[in-house]
């Protein structure tokens, strides 16, 4: 069922940028990467939050992925650091993680594995119990067609973690076997490459966003339309939808509302996904795959980054611009 | 009035007329004597501008602010330079910065494109009862060459946005000295004799033309009338210079230095005009306004900066250039050290950089200094004027000499200005 009720219940104010986003399972337990190389944990939702920090990276933190007992950050300053999810305390380090720039993590369900993405182009799975690397998965071009740096902006697990999904700047997906380490299948999405070669010649889109449906059939894609003005985030949020399996697009989601479409989240019961992000405000929407249509479009009181949708689906937690908050959904 | 790229046919007829009108307006000749000539060409100095259309972030080029909240996600590298680091995006550069000063310490108080660009470009602020000329009419006025073969002022700007702001305009000087425009593609249009007439037919009615002017000029002894002659002279010339644009003259090699972007491909025939004698060329690369998504922005265009400025670097020192060269690094402000809610960073004038490489020169050296957070200059600020003072020093020109406007006396910088004397060679 598709909420009807989308309200914010709880908005607590940061000097940082929240970058990124974990929720402990069944909990309203979070924790947020910053702007400042640290990582907060807080329940918004406690009577009085209280924030604790955790230390240890040099620039943004991008990714946050918790593995059964293990919180894994990952940073621009090209580090993963593994620590113990109830004490924080630090397990291991792993210094240049990736060539250039980490920009997000994930883990499968069931916790035996850890995913990263750079700007390296390349996809890394690790071993959560051991912090081993599995596999290095290459399927995204370096450099753009414009002989650009390319990026390697999103990556989504499937709900029975036997499929991974990696996009990029110019928009080029990617499916994967992440316990085998092959690739599967590549989609191309090229609405999300915003290269202007007229007005100003460069670029600032791609796809910022995947997540598959609960039943792995469906792949959503998002991030931001044909920008008129690539100064700032001035162009339609775009989510695009596949049956991934026959690389097949089954439509393409450009409301009115501009802004990149920054995290997806599917409904628990797959009827529903939620897209949130922003330009210079945020932006949080409800899409029914279905009708193929968004059903509704609010704004969020600030640029979102990262979010998280509980199991049931009645909480909506995100991060953003100097915030975190929580929306309640019926 | 905006420059504009004028038609060969058009070009005969506004520098005739510029020729007429600096007669009139600046009682100067518009066209150099053949002595002032000789004197120049022994300077033989040259000035590159790459122009950072939209305003580059002084944070994340030349004046990284590391660990600050305002610092961004960028980190700094050590430069070849003892105890100075730049943004991590130009790791060539800071292999080079013993080419180059930096100047970190702008304040040119206007945060407006239309408004900082026409600063960074004049040197000053308008007038209205008197149109200056920008810097690259200045030099072309100061360096060029009566008898040049080659344009005396080349200005690339490609991209649309923020085009009407990259002032090109000889004003008082005249017509003679405006830019030669491109704005599509890297070959100028109209250099090419007309199919219908064949070469031999071009080369005789220029011999037709200069046997009836020589004809008419016997006993005259006119200013105006010699212009109007080496404005002539100057066409089969500046006919023969497309080569000069036309990089596939270029051996593959050097044209993988330069990089496969149009901006790279720009700066290559730059080096091949200042070669050649062309005394000013700006290249523009827009468009660096990063409202939303600054980091993303410089991510990619300081990759394209740092690989092609370092390449037009190395080529320049490579064929001894440099010594007789400029290269400056100018925008019309920098970025605010505030990150917005876009991951933005907006106009900011209040304390930004420049950098100067190559000629006239102390290489190696930094000026000015902004304070921890980038928010103010706590040393050495300086402003539009300053910063032209410096270049005309340190290309051995007198930023005090005076053009004359009827009887009004106009310095190339205005009055009291000096130079920063710290960076010159």
């Amino acid at each position: 069922m598709i909420p009807e009720k989308f309200a914010v219940i709880k908005d607590l104010s940061r000097q940082e940028i929240l970058l990124s986003l974990a929720r402990v399972p069944n909990s309203s337990r979070l924790f947020a990467g910053g702007s400042d190389g640290k990582v907060y944990e807080v329940d918004p939702l406690a009577e009085n939050p209280e924030w604790k920090t955790h230390d240890g990276h040099a620039s943004f933190v991008t990714g946050l992925a918790i593995a059964g007992q293990t919180l894994v950050s990952g940073s621009y300053d090209q580090s993963l650091i593994w620590r113990k999810l109830d004490s924080g305390e630090v397990i291991r380090r792993t210094e240049n993680a990736h060539g250039k720039w980490i920009r997000k993590l994930a883990a499968t369900p069931d916790g035996q594995r850890v995913v990263s993405i750079g700007d390296d182009m390349i996809c890394r799975v690790w071993n959560a119990e051991d912090g081993g690397l599995v596999h290095k998965l290459h399927g995204h071009d370096e450099q753009t067609p414009n002989h650009f740096p390319s990026m390697l902006y999103a990556c989504a697990i499937s709900a029975d973690g036997q499929r991974l999904a990696t996009a990029d700047k110019v928009g080029q997906i990617v499916v994967w076997d992440p316990a085998r380490g092959e690739k599967i299948v590549t989609l191309h999405a090229p609405g999300f490459y915003t290269w202007d070669q007229k007005e100003r010649i460069h670029s600032i889109g791609g796809i910022r966003s995947l997540a598959f449906s609960p039943d792995g059939q469906t792949l959503i894609a998002g991030g931001i339309g044909r920008i008129g003005n690539i100064d700032h985030l001035d162009g339609p949020s775009r989510v695009e939808m596949f049956a991934w399996e026959k690389a097949e697009k089954l439509h393409e989601f450009s409301g009115d509302a501009k802004g990149l479409i920054e995290h997806l989240c599917y409904g628990p019961d797959g009827t529903w996904f939620v897209g949130a992000g922003g330009d210079n405000g945020g932006l949080i929407q409800l899409y029914d795959p279905a009708a193929k249509k968004v059903v509704r479009s609010d704004k969020a009181s600030m640029h979102i980054h990262a979010a998280a949708l509980s199991e049931d689906g009645k909480k909506f937690f995100a991060a953003g611009h100097g915030k975190l908050a929580v929306w309640e959904l019926a | 009035m905006p420059a504009i790229l004028p038609t060969r046919r058009q070009f005969l007829g506004t520098a005739a007329a510029g020729a007429a009108f600096a007669a009139d307006m600046t009682a100067l000749n518009c066209l150099r004597s053949p002595v002032l000539a000789e004197e120049l060409k022994r300077n033989d100095k040259r000035l590159i501008v790459l122009w950072l259309a939209g305003g580059a972030s002084q944070l994340e080029t030349f004046d990284p602010k590391p660990g600050r909240a305002t610092g961004g996600p960028f980190r700094a590298i050590q430069t070849c330079l003892p105890g100075v680091q730049i943004c991590e995006l130009l790791p060539r550069l800071a292999e080079r910065l013993k080419y180059t000063a930096v100047i970190r310490s702008l304040d040119t108080g206007n945060g407006d494109h239309g408004g900082a660009s026409r600063l960074m470009h004049l040197g000053r602020r308008d007038e209205p009862s008197l149109k200056y000329p920008d810097l690259g009419a200045m030099i072309a006025r100061e360096l060029g060459r009566a008898d040049s073969q080659v344009p005396d002022y080349v200005s690339f700007y490609t991209a649309t946005e923020g085009r009407g702001n990259a002032v090109g305009q000889s004003g008082f000087l005249g017509a003679r000295y405006n830019a030669m425009f491109l704005t599509e593609g890297n070959t100028p249009p109209n250099l090419r004799r007309l199919e219908e007439v064949t070469d031999l037919d071009h080369q005789e009615r220029a011999d037709l033309r200069r046997l009836l002017s020589e004809r008419f000029a016997r006993g005259r002894a006119s200013g105006p009338l010699a212009s109007h002659n080496e404005a002539y002279s100057r066409v089969r010339g500046l006919m023969a210079s497309e080569k000069l644009f036309d990089i596939s003259q270029e051996p593959q090699e050097m044209r993988v230095k330069y990089g496969p972007t149009l901006f790279g491909e720009q700066c290559l025939i730059a080096r091949r005009l200042v070669e050649a004698g062309t005394p000013y060329v700006k290249v523009s690369r827009a468009w660096w306004d990063s409202h939303g998504q600054n980091f993303e922005t410089h991510l990619e265009l300081c990759s394209e900066l740092d690989y092609v400025m370092s390449a037009l670097l190395d080529d320049l020192h490579d064929r001894g250039l440099l010594k007789h060269t400029l290269v400056a690094t100018l925008s019309e402000f920098g970025r605010t050290p505030q990150i917005n809610a876009s991951l933005g960073r907006d106009h900011f004038a209040s304390a930004w950089s420049v950098t100067l490489s190559g000629c006239g020169i102390k290489r190696g050296s930094l000026y000015g200094k902004s304070d921890d957070d980038g928010n103010t200059v706590v040393e050495g600020k300086v402003g539009a004027a300053q910063v032209f003072a410096t270049i005309f020093r340190a290309l051995g020109i007198d930023h005090k000499k005076d053009y004359h406007v009827g009887s009004r006396p106009v310095p190339l910088t205005d009055p009291g200005t000096e130079p920063i004397k710290e960076v010159l060679a």
